[in-house]
């Protein structure tokens, strides 16, 4: 079968132009990656630049990291320590409450007169003499000076005979009682502040456990 | 079959002009990649240098900054719920802290 001379050029033509478009496409493929892997060398300089700088720069933003860092660690202990102190100082608050309540006789539980006198017992006993002269608050005076004898009476089996003297002036406590000898060589504080000031520097850490706080 | 010949010879000038355009389009590309590189080693260089002299390290500086700061937002949000936590002592564990003192400075 002969085919025409026009239909022969139009093939050809079309063979031809496929062709063309070809290799500019195949070539346009060849220089985006060729592209791609520059982008991608270009890529790989730049991290390597940045962890170059990193390293030199390195103690420099570990500097910055500390003082920011370091002051948050600082604030938020304090943060921690301030709760503590808060939840500490509660107990103390309410012990303190309570001490009132008891020294004034405002408690069904304990018998703030038999502390008294148990009181006076523990600083002669400590102390040692026969003589005493009791330092106590109004309403404590006022008691004592009432119940002396008794008082004296009631210390007699675990002291032996003692002598006891008042104070005339009262002395702003809480309650309990400072006993001195006669001529001042010998004092203790036995009031409750003194006392609570005493027990709770011992037992601070002992209040803050069992708060759960350490 | 003259004319075809005639024909085909412009066709491969075709041809001949695209293989050349095709090389002209690789070798711009590899001339661009080339600059590229240069470009970007040339860049890292002068970075490392002026690191070194404690130059242009800002952006770094400042992504460490921020970076630190969202750190330390952290560190005092746990901090600020562990003293929340303290504060919250179940009532028992109060009473029973107060109960302690009281029996040591109350003589029995």
């Amino acid at each position: 079968m002969r085919i025409p001379t026009l239909e022969l050029e139009a093939q050809l033509i079309e063979r031809t132009v496929e062709r063309r478009n070809r290799i500019i496409s195949e070539a346009e493929e060849r220089a985006r990656r060729i592209i791609q892997a520059a982008e991608r060398e270009c890529e790989r300089i730049r991290a390597e630049s940045e962890r170059q700088v990193l390293n030199i720069i390195s103690s420099e933003l570990r500097a910055i990291r500390d003082r920011i860092v370091g002051r948050a660690i600082i604030e938020g202990r304090k943060m921690v320590m301030l709760a503590r102190e808060e939840m500490i100082s509660k107990v103390r608050t309410e012990v303190e409450r309570r001490l009132l309540e008891i020294a004034q006789g405002k408690t069904g539980e304990i018998d703030y007169e038999a502390v008294l006198i148990r009181l006076i017992e523990e600083a002669a006993s400590a102390m040692g003499g026969e003589e005493f002269i009791i330092a106590a608050n109004k309403k404590d005076l006022e008691y004592l000076r009432s119940h002396i004898g008794s008082v004296e009476g009631t210390l007699q089996p675990s002291l032996g005979k003692v002598k006891l003297e008042l104070e005339n002036e009262p002395i702003d406590v809480m309650g309990g009682v400072i006993v001195r000898n006669r001529d001042g060589t010998k004092i203790y504080n036995n009031t409750l502040e003194g006392r609570l000031r005493k027990i709770w520097s011992k037992m601070e850490a002992e209040v803050a456990k069992r708060l759960g706080l350490i | 079959m003259e004319r075809v010949l005639t024909l085909s010879e412009r066709l491969q000038r075709i041809l001949d002009e695209a293989e050349k355009a095709a090389e002209l389009k690789i070798e711009e590309a590899r001339r661009r990649a080339e600059e590229m590189i240069t470009r970007a080693k040339e860049e890292a260089e002068n970075r490392r240098i002026r690191a070194e002299r404690g130059d242009g390290i800002e952006d770094l500086t400042r992504a460490e900054e921020e970076k630190a700061k969202l750190e330390a937002a952290r560190i005092l949000e746990e901090y600020r719920a562990k003293a929340e936590d303290l504060r919250r002592v179940p009532e028992e564990r109060f009473r029973e802290a107060v109960e302690l003192i009281l029996r040591e400075v109350i003589p029995r």
